[in-house]
């Protein structure tokens, strides 16, 4: 669904995606992870056809994103980080425009089916500016999926969001892969790329560092930890299996001490850590 | 072609905003006072041209009018939907061609342009002045919004912040309200002046509204320099959707 070879972007002097290789298939929900500024959501907007590419090639949906941007458009979805929905239209004013976009015929009908998915059904012929935060994002998830696209993009779809709304969200996200809809989800929340993808990609600084499942990731860098309580901070060490964190713990005299398995967080401050030391 | 999403959500929006309390009163505002004053106040003591300087007036500015709505109306609305809300940018990335955006738009923006400068035709004969009715006073009428709604359109996509709409409006939309013929005959003015003013759209606007208003035939020249702009600025704002990155 998405293949992109040596994709890169620059702005200026500042590369922001620097040849970029990348495989996502129908059905996946795929993690692109990094903290601010890694280029998540510029290989985003170029996959996305809303900028374009300084090298490199990519198809989305076997389309090129630069040789035929309409029809990518026409099979794909987008909620980007900012909420950009018609504030001062209604719930199901937005949704309309946007069936209309895509040239569907009578979206009424699924206006509405998308309006009770996004638990906003109530408050449908309401202004957007109404909206609480959380409402405002279940709408741009559900309009992003009203002409049900092959492959969504949502950038960040959860930041700023409290705990149990972004939960809700998580929920909607795993209603998309039971419908075979392919997902690629920018984050930089840890939990989130653990709790909803079956691959993650790590990037920083406009490279990608890592791509795999979020188990084969945490395995590679070592599946135990053994955190120590150092002079300087915290001090972790990996290891491939319990025995061996459990004998290293054991010859070391230091305060709270603790052995746990290894988390997609570990992987992510491992290999990107190594990076910036290289 | 499918134009009607894009000028179907603009419609909604000025829908909207028709409905809050002052927006009419706001849009006529600048046009009744020049009216009231110019046209009410010193239009009945002289005349220009063979005419009251009220039947004068009232073409120029309802062109003048036309002109300010059409392109202040998109304009804002595009760059503060790109800038701020960034809701256009859902436009952008749906399967919409960048024609059919840029017609969606400009039509939006003419109807803008049509409804305010409406109240200035409806107010005329309250003022003893006739109602036009010349069909070209309509056709020239219809080509003035569209042309500003296409420069509007290109100044929207082309802005970079939100003060940048407030320039393009100081600098290009202002001095022509002034100077292309509103409030005075500008075939008066020195040869290099007057070329210079006849290669701006609204010299040609005022002249073809103000003979179709007075019954008088429309020179044709005059009809394809504003039938040129339309085109010409169609192209414009067409070439900013593309320059967004599209």
């Amino acid at each position: 669904m998405i293949h992109a070879k040596s994709l890169s972007r620059s702005f200026g002097d500042r590369v922001a995606v620097d040849a970029l290789n990348l495989d996502v298939a129908r059905g996946e929900v795929f993690g692109l992870l990094g903290p601010n500024g890694a280029g998540k959501t510029t290989t985003v907007r170029m996959l996305t056809t809303l900028l374009r590419p300084s090298g490199g090639s990519a198809q989305v949906s076997g389309f090129d994103i630069t040789a035929a941007a309409s029809s990518v458009r026409r099979s794909i979805g987008y909620a980007p980080q900012e909420i950009n929905l018609d504030r001062d239209l209604t719930g199901f004013q937005n949704l309309l425009l946007h069936g209309m976009y895509h040239g569907m015929k009578g979206p009424r009908n699924r206006c509405l089916e998308l309006l009770r998915w996004a638990q906003i059904e109530t408050h449908c012929n309401d202004p957007v500016r109404t909206y609480s935060g959380g409402m405002q994002r279940r709408l741009q998830i559900a309009r992003s999926v009203m002409h049900e696209p092959a492959m969504l993009f949502l950038d960040e779809p959860t930041v700023g969001l409290d705990p149990q709304i972004r939960r809700t969200i998580w929920e909607l996200i795993r209603t998309l892969k039971l419908r075979n809809i392919g997902v690629v989800l920018t984050t930089h929340y840890i939990e989130e790329a653990e709790a909803l993808c079956s691959r993650v990609g790590i990037m920083n600084r406009g490279r990608l560092i890592a791509c795999d499942t979020p188990q084969r990731l945490t395995q590679d860098v070592g599946a135990w930890v053994v955190e120590t309580q150092g002079e300087s901070g915290m001090d972790y060490r990996h290891f491939d299996d319990h025995e061996s964190a459990v004998t290293f713990a054991k010859g070391v005299e230091r305060r709270a001490l603790r052995i746990r398995p290894a988390t997609l967080e570990d992987a992510f401050i491992r290999l990107s850590g190594e990076r910036f030391a290289q | 072609m499918n134009l009607w999403p894009v000028f179907f959500r603009e419609m909604l929006i000025f829908s909207n905003r028709i409905r809050k309390p002052g927006y009419i009163a706001a849009s006529v505002m600048t046009p009744l006072l020049y009216l009231i004053t110019f046209g009410m106040g010193i239009g009945r003591r002289f005349s220009v041209e063979g005419a009251s300087y009220l039947v004068f007036i009232i073409p120029g500015i309802c062109a003048m009018s036309a002109m300010n709505n059409s392109f202040s109306g998109i304009a804002t609305s595009l760059a503060v939907g790109r800038l701020h809300f960034r809701s256009v940018e859902n436009i952008l990335v749906s399967p919409l061609s960048t024609l059919d955006i840029a017609l969606g738009e400009i039509c939006g923006g003419a109807v803008r342009g049509l409804f305010s400068s409406m109240f200035i035709i409806l107010i005329a004969p309250l003022m003893g002045a006739s109602f036009p009715r010349d069909p070209l006073f309509y056709v020239a009428w219809l080509l003035t919004t569209v042309t500003f709604a296409a420069l509007g359109t290109f100044a929207g996509f082309m802005a970079r912040s939100h003060e940048d709409t407030s320039t393009y409006s100081n600098f290009i939309i202002v001095p022509m309200s002034f100077f292309c013929g509103t409030f005075f005959p500008i075939d008066n003015l020195p040869g290099a002046i007057n070329l210079f003013l006849r290669a701006l759209p609204l010299t040609h606007s005022v002249i073809c509204m103000r003979s179709g208003y007075r019954g008088e035939p429309i020179d044709p020249l005059n009809l394809a320099a504003l039938l040129f702009f339309c085109v010409a600025s169609t192209a414009l704002a067409v070439q900013a959707i593309r320059r967004s990155d599209r």
